[in-house]
């Protein structure tokens, strides 16, 4: 487990935040953009510091202020995959993957490894030869591949467009839970925690307001429907009785009914994040709440 | 005298400063560009001095820093039994500080210029900043240590002023092809200053045509 307890103060924005990061599940770090969610990032993984605290995994010490230890990101075994890939331009796939393996004997599992993201046929192209999705798949199997800890994500997904996102949401599901890893995600996406993650923590000014399942914290209830839709209202039409609510899913729309009642308790707008469930026969709304 | 031998003394003085200023000049540009002590801007005017002194004024000093009066001269005579002012040695540390900004300039801006997420990559991937330099700044960086090495190559080819100051006029020693003009035009020898300045000329024009080719091709692979 991953447990962090830091303070930082840069530009008049102040940081002031603990969590714990459980092992071996995919944790997301939800807010929105500015909330310090990168910086936490990075002060994990020992590229910028914090001012005072302490991030410790397991019984290891990675950061004590008070005892003075602060360990480079070289011994922290932090695997990284940052938004925009950051592939070696000038090393081929294999190459890239092969970069954090310091064991000759086992560069051979590089060829499982590409395989494992469909790359096999790619070991020899370059970064610039390979499209968004596929080099950030060699982001994370080059992170994997050094067998970390803790995988920290920043972001990976969001330069990618819709479908290739919704592929590889999939994949690191996937991936992540057959290596086991400790992983945090940061992400400013609803659809994202609800696909990826086991627990959500949210973050609003530097600081932690929320965290649980993403049920809980989303919808402050845990749901027994069959299926759960994320997505965002588009339109909101009032009919005398009932309303008619539109959602936007990736590229795709929903229209559902609820009764006026139900539209002013929950105070709905356009723009406002919902949960779409169904149970066998009927189906309900919720609004996700993202403030505490 | 030997009319290739001037020809011949500059090309051998161009290729030990370029070596030199690669062994020294790739540290000096790392650490200009990665460090963030306050006082850098200091080191880096110094620098970038050579630009714009003129040659004689750091000959001068550079004639009194290295004479027989010098600690350094003093000590080198011990050493080598020789004088350092005066001798192709001399040359090549003056041609050395002369041609240092031609040098660190591209080196520390493509150092500077490689992506620092990727350096940040590297360290969290177990990656140490040695390991690092070699293997993702190195790389990256060849446009800026070829134009770096062509540039301080051309530039100690065609120096003047700094080798007349630290060298004089020794024929087959520090007698280079630049100064050699200068004498034939004294004796009158159009002829042979017209040889030399043909040669120096084309000699110049070539690597920069080499600097902006290579350029060009790596602004298009990029």
């Amino acid at each position: 487990m991953l447990s962090i307890s830091i303070k930082k103060t840069w530009n008049g924005f102040r940081l002031d935040t603990a969590f714990e990061v459980p092992h071996g599940v995919i944790t997301a770090l939800f807010g929105p953009s500015g909330a310090g969610k990168s910086t936490i990032l990075r002060i994990i993984s020992g590229l910028e510091a914090a001012d005072a605290g302490i991030i410790t995994y397991g019984k290891d010490i990675w950061y004590d202020r008070t005892q003075r230890i602060c360990l480079s990101p070289q011994q922290r075994s932090v695997g990284l995959v940052f938004q925009d890939f950051a592939l070696f331009p000038h090393m081929t796939v294999k190459k890239n993957v092969a970069y954090g393996i310091k064991e000759k004997k086992r560069l051979n599992e590089i060829n499982e490894l590409l395989s494992l993201v469909g790359l096999s046929d790619y070991a020899h192209h370059y970064p610039a030869q390979l499209s968004g999705g596929q080099k950030q798949r060699v982001a994370l199997i080059r992170a994997l591949a050094m067998r970390p800890d803790l995988l920290l994500l920043d972001e990976p997904l969001s330069a990618l467009d819709w479908e290739t996102r919704r592929q590889l949401q999939e994949d690191l599901r996937r991936i992540v839970k057959q290596f086991q890893v400790t992983t945090l995600y940061v992400t400013h996406d609803i659809t994202e925690v609800y696909k990826l993650a086991d627990f959500v923590v949210i973050m609003d000014s530097g600081k932690v307001v929320k965290r649980g399942t993403p049920e809980e914290v989303f919808l402050g209830k845990r749901l027994s429907t069959r299926i759960q839709i994320v997505g965002k209202v588009v339109g909101v039409e009032r009919n005398p009785i009932m309303v008619a609510v539109t959602v936007m899913h990736g590229d795709q729309y929903f229209k559902t009914l609820i009764d006026t009642e139900e539209l002013d308790r929950l105070n709905l707008k356009i723009g406002d994040d919902v949960v779409i469930g169904a149970k066998s026969s009927d189906v309900i709304l919720f609004k996700v709440l993202t403030q505490s | 005298m030997n009319f290739t031998t001037p020809l011949f003394l500059s090309l051998k003085l161009s290729f030990i400063t370029t070596v030199l200023l690669s062994f020294i000049g790739i540290p000096l540009a790392y650490w200009l560009a990665f460090s963030r002590v306050r006082w850098k801007f200091f080191v880096e005017s110094i620098v970038a001095l050579p630009l714009v002194l003129p040659p004689t004024v750091l000959g001068f000093y550079l004639l009194i820093a290295i004479g027989s009066n010098s600690i350094i001269g003093q000590w080198y005579e011990a050493l080598c039994n020789k004088t350092l002012a005066f001798s192709f040695q001399g040359l090549v540390l003056g041609s050395f500080f002369y041609s240092l900004p031609f040098a660190i300039q591209p080196f520390q801006t493509s150092f500077a210029g490689v992506d620092k997420k990727l350096l940040e990559a590297s360290w969290s991937l177990g990656r140490s900043r040695v390991y690092t330099f070699f293997s993702v700044i190195l790389p990256l960086s060849r446009q800026g240590i070829i134009t770096g090495c062509v540039l301080s190559f051309a530039h100690t080819l065609g120096e003047f002023g700094v080798v007349l100051m630290i060298g004089g006029n020794i024929p087959g020693i520090t007698r280079v092809a630049s100064i050699a003009i200068y004498d034939e035009v004294q004796s009158l020898n159009y002829r042979s200053a017209n040889a030399y300045s043909a040669i120096l000329l084309s000699f110049s024009f070539i690597i920069l045509i080499i600097v902006y080719f290579i350029n060009r091709k790596f602004t298009r692979t990029l």
